[in-house]
Parts: C-alpha cells; sequence; structure tokens
C-alpha cells in the first residue's frame, strides 16, 4: 500500500490552521515537496493550482474541500474537525491506492430489448457512442412502431441506425440477471445460453387503451381517437351529425392524450354539418400548442363542455349522455351518433420483472424519484424508458433516451468506480447483502458473494446490514469508520455530538453553511456519508459509546434518496434503537433524522442548534 | 489589446439546471465543455426555489440542483465562468469563434466555477443555449396589483420567501392564502398563447407547504384547469383537493381592502363577487428567454412562433436545451440538457473524424 501524505494547499478559510497539526493529528505525514505516492488534499481538484494536479497526476488521491467542512468556531475545534475530515479522506485515498476497483474497458456492448421510438433512440445513442449494440425486437423488422409512436418519426429514426447495431428480430428478452458491466440476458432466440452485456435498456412498444372514461357506454357508437377516420363522418342536408369526443371525463388524462383528443376534434368539426362536442373534467392543454389547439377547437365550432369527474351521466342504453350546465344552471342532454374516447399509451410489463430475479419490487425497481429521472432504475445499467415507464409518446422520449445514454456510457467507461470488497472467509451466506442492495450490486454465485462490476454506488446499505462484517464498499466498513468516528468524538468537546449528513441532501447543505461563514457548536462532528442507507445500530451505538450526547442523520426526503430506502432505513433503525434508550439510561430523544433537501440550509441549522441546546443543558 | 485565447470542443450559455445538465451529460459521454453563466452565480432559477416537501418529496426538482453542481464540480472535462457573456459571435470552418466579457460582480464560490477576469475569444465547434425562459413579469396584468396592492406576491417571491423562512411560524403568518393561476399564460390578450406547464404544479405543492407550516391557515386555488405533472400526481391531486380549496374561476381583479387584498371573481352562472384574503399569490409563467432576440442576433438563432429557441432550422451547431425552448419543469429540463449534449457530441465526434482523415 503507498504511502499517505498531507497536501496542504492554503484557500481562504485556512489560514489560522497549522498544517503540522493537522497532519499530526490525522495521523499522516504533511508533504514535505518530496515523491509523492498517495495523497489527500486539502482543496477540490477544480480549484487545486494546475502544479499540484499536474504534480499527483495519476496517483491515488482524494481530494477535500477542508475550509467547507471545517466550518467556522473557535481555533481548536476547527482543528478537530479538520482533523476528522483529514482522517476520513485518507481512507478513501488509501481505498484507491488498492483493488478493487473496477477499471471498464471502453465499449462494452449494449443490449436494446423493444421497439418503437424509445429503443430506437436508445439503439441510435449506444451505437453513436461507439458500442456494439444488439437490438432486440419482437418484430420481424425494427421499423414497426408501437401504437402511441409516430410511424414517420420510427422509420426516419431506423434508417438512421449505425451499421453496427446488430438486429436481432423476432427476439424478446425473458430473463435478466446482473447490473451495469456484467449483465446476463436471455433471448428467447438464443435458446438457453445467456449473453452479456454491459448495460439494458428496457423499452417495449407501447399500445393505446381507453381509460379514464365513464363506464356504461354504448360499445356500438364508442371509437377510440387511434382509430378514427373523419372522412367517415357527415351530418345530413337538413340537419346535424352530433359526436362526443370523451376526454377525461371520470378523471382527466394527461396532456399528450387531451392534445390526440383534440386534434380528433378538430379534424371532426372540419367535416360538413358535423356538430362536436369536446368533454373533459380538466383542459389538459400542457402539452406543446395545446393551449392553440383549444382555441382552434372553439373557433371550428367545436363545443367545450367541463363536467365535474365522474359527473356525466349515461342513459338510455349507453347511447345518452347528461350534464349540469352551471353556466345556464340547467341539464343539458347529448345522443350523438358516435362517441370518440381519448386513449393513454401504456406498455405490458414483461413477467419475467416480476420474478425474483431483479430481487426489486416495480416501484423500488423505478420510483417516481427526481433522482432517477431519464430512464434510470434502481438497478445501474438497467434502463427502462417509453411507454413502459410512462414517459409521454413523442420528443420526451428522444430527450429521455440520450439522458440515459450519457450515464450509461459513464457506467461502462467511467474511469474508477468503487466495487465492494466481499471477506469469503467472513461472509455466512445470508444473503442479506443480495436483497439490501439497492443496486442489484452483490450476487450470490455458487458458492461466494460477488459483486457487478459498475453497479455500486457505495451508499453502504451492505455494510450496514451485514450481520458479519464481510462486505463493505470502499472506506465504508465499521473499522474505518468507528476509527474516524473515534477520531473526531476524542478531540471534541464536551457536550459531543455527531451529525451524519448524506452525500445528497445533508452534506451539500452542511458545505453551503459552511462557506457562507456559519458556526457549528464546538462540540459537533460532522461526519460526511454517501447515503444513510450506511446508518446502522451498532454505528449510533459506537457514537453514543464513545461520547456523544445526540446524534442527528440528516438524509434526504422520502422518495427522494438516490438509493431508493436509505433513508427510511436510517428512520426505521434509529426508531426501534430510541426505544431502547431508556432501557440504557439515555435520553430517549438522543438519536434524531433529519428530512432534508440540499437547499434546506436553514432547516439544517436550526436542527443543529436545537441539538446543540439540549445536549448542553444536560 | 488582445483577448486571451480558449479552445473548447463545447460552448454552454446559461449555468441553470439545463446548462449544468448538458455539461455534466457531456462529460459523461468523454466531451469536453466550457459553460459561461452571465450573472457572478451559478444554478439559474432553481437557486431560488424552496424544498416543497412536507410529509415526503414532491419531486419539485429543486434540489436536483445541488446535485448537478457536485457533480459538475468534480468532473474535469467541465469549466466553468460566471460572470462572463457572450458579446460576439462569428461563424467559422468548424464551429464558431466567441467573444466573451467579464461582467460586474463576479466572486469566487465554493464549488464550481470561476469568474472571468478578463476579455476573452474561445473558439468551439458547438455551441448550446441554455438561457432559460422569463418568468413573466406580473407588472405586465396591472389588475392584479402586483406591486400596488400590499399583500400581492409573485410566486417566484414566495419561493424565495419559503426557503429564507420569511413565511411560517417564525415570519408571515397569513390566515388566508389565494393563488391566482395562468398569469401571464393562456392569456390572449396578452398575446401568450401557451400553458406554462409548471406553475400548476409549484402552486399546489406550495400551497401544501404553507398548509403544513400553518395547520390553520385556508389555501385557495383560483384557476382554470389543473394540469398534469408527473406520475404520481394524479395520485395526489385528490388529497391535495381536501387540503385546499379549488376555486375554478379566474379572478377579474385585485384590490386594497380593509385587512388585505379582496379578490373579485365570478362562479360559473354567478354574480361576481369580493373576498378577503391575507396574501394573494400570482402564478407568473413562463415566457421566451428575456434575451432572446440578442442571441438571435448573436448566433443566429431560430425562434418558434411563440419567440422560444429552437435548433430546428438555425444554424448548423447551435443547440437549445432547457426552458429556453419552450416551458419546463426542472427535471424536464435536465433530461432535455440530454439531449442537446447528445446532438452536441455527435457533432464534435464527426468534425474530429473529419479533421484526422
Ligand atoms: C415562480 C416559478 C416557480 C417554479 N417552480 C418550479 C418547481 O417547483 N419545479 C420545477 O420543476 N420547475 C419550476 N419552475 C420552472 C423552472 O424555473 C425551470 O424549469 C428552470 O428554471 C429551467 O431551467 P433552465 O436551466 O432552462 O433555466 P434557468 O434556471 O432560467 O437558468 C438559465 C441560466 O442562464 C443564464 N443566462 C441567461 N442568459 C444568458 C446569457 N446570454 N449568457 C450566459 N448565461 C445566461 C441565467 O442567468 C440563468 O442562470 C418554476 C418557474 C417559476 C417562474
Ligand atoms: S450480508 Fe454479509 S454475510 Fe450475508 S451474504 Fe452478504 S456478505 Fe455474506
Ligand atoms: S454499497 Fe450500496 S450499492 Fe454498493 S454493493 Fe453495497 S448496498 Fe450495493
Ligand atoms: S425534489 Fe423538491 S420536494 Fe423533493 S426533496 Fe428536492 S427540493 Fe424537496
Ligand atoms: S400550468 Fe396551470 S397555471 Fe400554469 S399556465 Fe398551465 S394551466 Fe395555467
Amino acid at each position: 500500500m503507498a504511502k499517505l501524505s498531507l497536501l496542504w494547499v492554503d484557500t481562504p478559510g485556512l489560514e489560522d490552521l497549522d498544517p503540522a497539526l493537522v497532519a499530526k493529528a490525522a495521523g499522516m505525514a504533511l508533504d514535505q515537496g518530496g515523491l509523492l505516492e498517495a495523497a489527500v488534499v486539502t482543496t477540490s481538484q477544480e480549484q487545486a493550482p494546475a502544479a499540484v494536479r499536474q504534480r499527483l497526476m495519476g496517483l491515488p488521491v482524494a481530494w477535500l474541500e477542508l475550509a467547507a467542512e471545517v466550518g467556522g468556531g473557535p481555533e481548536a475545534h476547527r482543528l478537530a474537525r479538520a482533523a476528522v475530515a483529514v482522517s476520513r479522506a485518507a481512507g478513501r485515498a488509501a481505498k484507491g491506492t488498492l483493488p478493487p476497483v473496477y477499471a471498464p474497458q471502453p465499449a462494452q456492448s449494449v443490449l436494446v430489448a423493444g421497439a418503437g421510438y424509445s429503443a430506437l433512440a436508445a439503439a441510435w445513442e449506444a451505437a453513436a457512442m461507439g458500442h456494439p449494440v444488439t437490438l432486440a425486437t419482437p418484430f420481424d423488422s425494427v421499423d414497426q412502431a408501437g401504437a402511441d409512436d409516430d410511424p414517420e418519426a420510427v422509420s426516419l429514426l431506423a434508417a438512421q441506425l449505425p451499421a453496427q447495431v446488430d438486429l436481432a428480430p423476432n427476439s424478446e428478452l425473458t430473463r435478466l440477471t446482473g447490473a451495469a458491466g456484467g449483465f446476463n440476458a436471455w433471448l428467447s432466440t438464443n435458446g438457453d445460453a445467456p449473453q452479456t452485456y454491459g448495460a439494458v435498456f428496457l423499452a417495449p412498444s407501447g399500445e393505446l387503451v381507453v381509460g379514464c372514461e365513464v363506464d356504461g357506454l354504448d360499445p356500438a357508437l364508442c371509437r377510440p381517437v387511434s382509430g378514427l377516420n373523419p372522412e367517415d363522418f357527415a351530418g345530413p342536408e337538413d340537419g346535424w351529425l352530433h359526436v362526443a369526443v370523451l376526454a377525461g371525463t371520470a378523471e382527466a388524462v394527461p396532456s399528450y392524450s387531451f392534445s390526440a383528443a383534440m386534434q380528433a376534434a378538430l379534424a371532426l368539426a372540419e367535416r360538413p354539418k358535423v356538430q362536436v362536442s369536446l368533454l373533459f373534467s380538466e383542459a389538459r392543454v400542457a402539452a406543446p400548442g395545446g393551449e392553440k389547439l383549444f382555441r382552434d377547437c372553439r373557433e371550428a365550432g367545436v363545443l367545450a363542455v367541463r363536467v365535474g369527474p365522474g359527473k356525466l351521466e349515461v342513459r338510455q342504453g349507453g347511447r345518452e349522455l347528461a350534464w349540469a350546465d352551471p353556466l345556464l344552471g340547467e341539464e343539458l342532454e347529448l345522443a350523438p351518433a358516435a362517441i370518440v374516447l381519448a386513449e393513454q399509451a401504456t406498455a405490458a410489463r414483461p413477467a419475467w420483472l416480476d420474478n425474483d430475479l431483479l430481487v426489486k419490487p416495480w416501484d423500488e425497481l423505478v420510483p417516481d424519484n427526481p433522482r432517477l429521472a431519464g430512464g434510470r432504475t434502481s438497478r445501474t445499467g438497467l434502463f427502462i424508458t417509453g411507454a413502459l415507464r410512462g414517459t409521454s409518446p413523442g420528443e420526451a422520449r428522444r430527450d429521455e433516451a440520450a439522458s440515459a445514454a450519457a450515464a450509461m456510457h459513464q457506467a461502462l467507461t467511467g474511469k474508477v468506480v468503487p466495487m465492494p470488497a466481499v471477506r469469503d472467509n467472513f461472509c455466512a451466506s445470508c444473503l442479506t447483502c443480495v436483497r439490501t442492495c439497492p443496486h442489484g450490486v452483490p450476487r450470490y454465485t455458487v458458492d461466494h458473494i460477488q459483486c457487478a462490476p459498475a453497479g455500486c454506488v457505495a451508499c453502504g446499505a451492505c455494510a450496514a446490514e451485514c450481520p458479519a462484517e464481510a462486505i463493505a464498499p470502499p472506506s465504508w466498513g465499521n473499522p474505518e469508520m468507528f476509527s474516524s468516528l473515534e477520531w473526531g468524538l476524542a478531540l471534541a468537546p464536551e457536550p459531543k455530538m455527531v451529525l451524519f449528513a448524506c452525500a445528497a441532501s445533508g452534506m451539500p447543505a452542511v458545505t453551503s453553511l459552511s462557506a457562507q461563514g456559519h458556526q457549528w457548536p464546538a462540540g459537533l462532528v460532522i461526519y460526511p456519508l454517501v447515503c444513510a442507507a450506511r446508518m446502522s445500530q451498532l454505528l449510533l451505538l459506537r457514537a453514543l459509546e464513545m461520547g456523544a450526547q445526540r446524534v442527528l442523520v440528516a438524509g434526504c426526503h422520502p422518495g427522494n434518496c438516490r438509493s431508493i430506502t436509505g433513508n427510511h432505513k436510517a428512520m426505521a433503525k434509529i426508531a426501534s434503537l430510541s426505544g431502547e434508550l431508556a432501557a440504557l439510561g439515555l435520553p430517549t430523544d438522543a438519536l434524531e433524522f433529519l428530512p432534508l433537501a440540499s437547499n434546506q440550509t436553514r432547516e439544517l441549522a436550526s436542527a443543529v442548534r436545537a441539538m446543540a441546546q439540549k445536549a448542553g443543558e444536560e | 489589446m488582445t483577448n486571451a485565447q480558449l479552445d473548447t470542443p463545447v460552448l454552454i450559455l446559461g449555468g441553470g439546471v439545463a446548462g449544468l445538465a448538458a455539461a455534466v451529460d457531456l462529460a459523461r459521454r468523454g466531451v469536453a465543455a466550457t459553460l459561461i453563466e452571465r450573472e457572478p452565480r451559478l444554478g439559474g432559477r432553481a437557486s431560488q426555489f424552496c424544498c416543497k416537501a412536507t410529509e415526503a418529496c414532491a419531486r419539485c426538482g429543486a434540489c436536483r440542483l445541488g446535485e448537478l453542481l457536485a457533480q459538475a464540480a468534480q468532473l474535469p472535462q467541465i469549466t466553468i465562468y460566471t460572470a462572463a457573456l457572450a458579446v460576439a459571435a462569428q461563424p467559422q470552418n468548424d464551429g464558431w469563434q466567441v467573444d466573451l466579457a467579464p461582467q460586474p460582480g463576479g466572486e469566487i464560490g465554493p464549488g464550481a466555477g470561476r469568474p472571468l477576469r478578463e476579455r476573452t475569444t474561445l473558439n468551439t465547434q458547438a455551441v448550446i443555449l441554455a438561457v432559460g425562459g422569463g418568468a413573466f413579469n406580473p407588472a405586465g396584468k396591472t389588475r392584479f396589483g402586483h406591486g400596488r396592492v400590499q399583500g400581492v406576491f409573485s410566486a417566484l417571491e414566495l419561493e424565495a420567501m419559503l426557503s429564507q423562512g420569511a413565511l411560517g411560524p417564525d415570519g408571515l403568518a397569513p390566515a388566508k392564502v389565494a393563488f391566482i393561476q395562468c398569469v401571464g399564460s393562456r392569456d390572449a390578450s396578452l398575446g401568450r398563447l401557451w400553458c406554462s406547464r409548471v406553475c400548476c404544479g409549484y402552486a399546489l405543492r406550495m400551497g401544501r407547504v404553507i398548509r403544513k407550516l400553518l395547520p390553520d391557515s385556508e389555501v385557495t386555488f383560483f384557476h382554470m384547469d389543473v394540469q398534469d405533472y408527473g406520475r404520481a400526481w394524479e395520485d395526489e391531486l385528490p388529497l391535495m383537493r381536501h387540503q385546499m380549496r379549488f376555486v375554478r374561476a379566474m379572478p377579474g381583479e385585485v384590490t386594497a381592502g380593509d385587512g388585505g387584498p379582496q379578490v373579485t371573481y365570478a362562479l360559473a352562472g354567478e354574480q361576481a363577487q369580493k373576498e378577503g384574503f391575507d396574501l394573494v399569490v400570482l402564478s407568473v409563467g413562463l415566457g421566451p428567454p428575456n434575451g432572446a432576440s440578442a442571441l438571435g442576433e448573436l448566433f443566429g438563432a431560430a425562434k418558434d412562433d411563440d419567440g422560444f429557441l429552437t435548433a430546428d432550422g438555425g444554424p448548423a451547431g447551435v443547440f437549445v436545451a432547457g426552458a429556453a425552448a419552450g416551458p419546463r419543469s426542472l427535471n424536464e429540463s435536465i433530461v432535455h440538457a440530454g439531449l442537446a449534449a447528445s446532438a452536441a457530441a455527435v457533432r464534435v465526434a464527426s468534425l474530429t473524424e473529419a479533421r484526422h482523415g
């Protein structure tokens, strides 16, 4: 293992700290200009002078925005916090000198399973970045669109597919295991033999279904928007042909669906002697051009009828519609010659997704979580896009494929990806890590736990749950964490407190507060985590045992965790441990979880203040 | 005096979520980019926004700015200048030559980005315009009393008030709050014939935050229609209908009353009525970027019928990302930037290939 040094770059906010003292407290040598092997640097890579970056080229380095992590306050306390931050970073730099990290091969193969605009866009993107691509489509040619796609856009994109896209027609994905860098995929055309891919896009073509309309309509009168031929409609010489277009009368429809219904209404209204009524509970005009289309409809003579959700009545065996008109204050009736129904795009979820191969239920694989926008799933390297995900037809699907492809390329070619270390001789084969990992990284193969090459985000959930201390991502094992926590708490004055801060929420809030010169309480040890998932009861107890009077865990709001349930896991542990605290003679509110967003600096500052006040009173 | 010279494969204008996401996506694709932000600080609009979580994250996307800033700071392919404005641009063989001028107020903050210090000439193969959309200035709708009637705020002001804690138990504690929707959107009298997509979402979410901060308050939502806003939205709407009062009516005016602003509105088929509130929020919409015509002149960028920027029909090598291309939420802007990054990366790759043989 390479020798670690502290390379001190003076930045504003560090003037009063003695580099030699910090290095000593952190148990490291201060760089004296000799030959460096591995280093902790006190500034970010972005802000380091070019000469420093040059010198460190190719070495294992942990960059540290020390000034931000230290914050304000008396010098002695700043020194203590600096020592903790540096010794923690040392863990990172040290791990950088060791396997296991994953050094990916460029241009790994990508599987796109599906058809239609989303699938083609994904294949096009992956090929444009030089990855060999297999496009497995259930149809016999690639230019077949789903009913929800624009056939013209699909054949245009199909014609642009580069030659390195390997086409597998009449082929469906039937089973999938693994994570980024190492998926095994079974294709129906390949019999029992799985193929290995670095990343997988799942983008089945969508179909259009009628939803959100009232029940009991006469089927003989009904036709879906997509099955409409306006040419079929013309009124009698001496009267009107009435057509009702229902666009979300039981429940509002999405705006793309409403736009399609308005287009149908407009086309019908342009037919001779046809009177169109557009009925809806909300005019969903948010799709591009929607508001203009709405006005065009009304100018063309379409009657726009707003009925409360579920307030449309169906009579006469489903041939008559009735509703209360608020403007006229009376009930109106309509017996249309035809009823046109708005449709929404869906795709059937492949059955294999629900078996235990992917371990996670659908809601955890594709949650409506802002951190997994753009086609991402909780399974690193697996992207689910288009109709199956509920993405609106059209350009949004192209955007989604491009955004997902950038993440895919990074996962397959990024420089260094953390790989959890597994100690086989400690492992009890209990499979807890397999079940716990939100990203599907550890797998059980033959007789040991093996980790998928590029899937780990170092959330630490496995390390927190493993009963045998047998698995942990670099620098997040119990020994490393306990020792740096001990350092911090030993140096902190009374009352001692710990703030565990998640890298997505708590830590950015800490950094911006520190940058504003915020004064943290003297005895506060700030311990950054990748994710609140790393919290374990053992870690919480050790913090209390080492003298912390209060522990605050600042993680993401429910539904915002990049590792899906890391925050829930931490909350549950804190809740159950809090029940035991009284028996140990500790205050029952010694442990607390603060749900936070990275922009909620004020909330963090006041929670820390409240904690310090309580601790100070004891 | 000669300008400093810089070469960059891609130049991104605008350091809001869309510009940052474009830079991050380009870096993920292995393409270096230089991002310039006109203001002293990065972040665009989202830096003023509050978190709209109550019991759970409301998926408003505001905190994704923090994530993007952290990623941008870590990726060595990204160079960021703040307080930098493009003042001249000329097409050249393989792209563009752009002159940058430093703007006042630039200071070194934490994280990514440093201010531009000197006039710089930059050669680039592709340009991404991520300059954001303009928020409607509520003064353009005088009858709603903004700036004239006390207690009338724009939604932008409410975002800032909530994020600074100026509204809630420790600040203003209005008992009756009204949101007026579609201010500067869906409005023929203003010639703004589009729905801004985001204001139903942000207003109802901020309404819910107010209800949580001040449980005794009453929140009224004056609207024409409630738009869709992501996958879980439809499940949340019924609950929100219980937490807040939904009134389907567009108010005619807001005037100063005895205890606060008074809203005049008429329900369908009824006489106009006046109702007093403590706070009235105008849900302003998104429009074309304020400097759209200046950018049009600089880069010859094309505009759509409503004045938003578009890459279609514009000059080669100019792409558009985020709300500059039409009303978009933060999450949508971030995903939208993925396509601009893809197009720019493809262009850079093909130019490089052409140059080397
Ligand atoms: C009141 C209000 C509330 C909103 N709330 C939400 C919400 O809760 N959730 C949500 O998803 N969306 C919300 N939105 C929408 C949100 O603001 C946009 O989606 C988002 O800002 C778009 O990001 P952007 O990066 O495209 O643009 P912006 O955030 O506007 O960023 C553009 C950046 O470009 C810079 N710039 C401009 N011109 C130049 C130039 N010539 N050179 C260099 N830099 C330039 C600007 O200074 C700015 O930093 C809200 C909008 C409003 C008006
Ligand atoms: S949780 Fe630990 S002991 Fe159990 S299988 Fe995983 S590594 Fe082995
Ligand atoms: S650290 Fe997180 S992502 Fe990595 S293997 Fe463990 S649980 Fe999975
Ligand atoms: S997405 Fe919005 S509501 Fe959710 S945590 Fe982030 S800022 Fe808060
Ligand atoms: S999103 Fe809602 S408030 Fe905004 S313009 Fe559309 S309908 Fe009006």
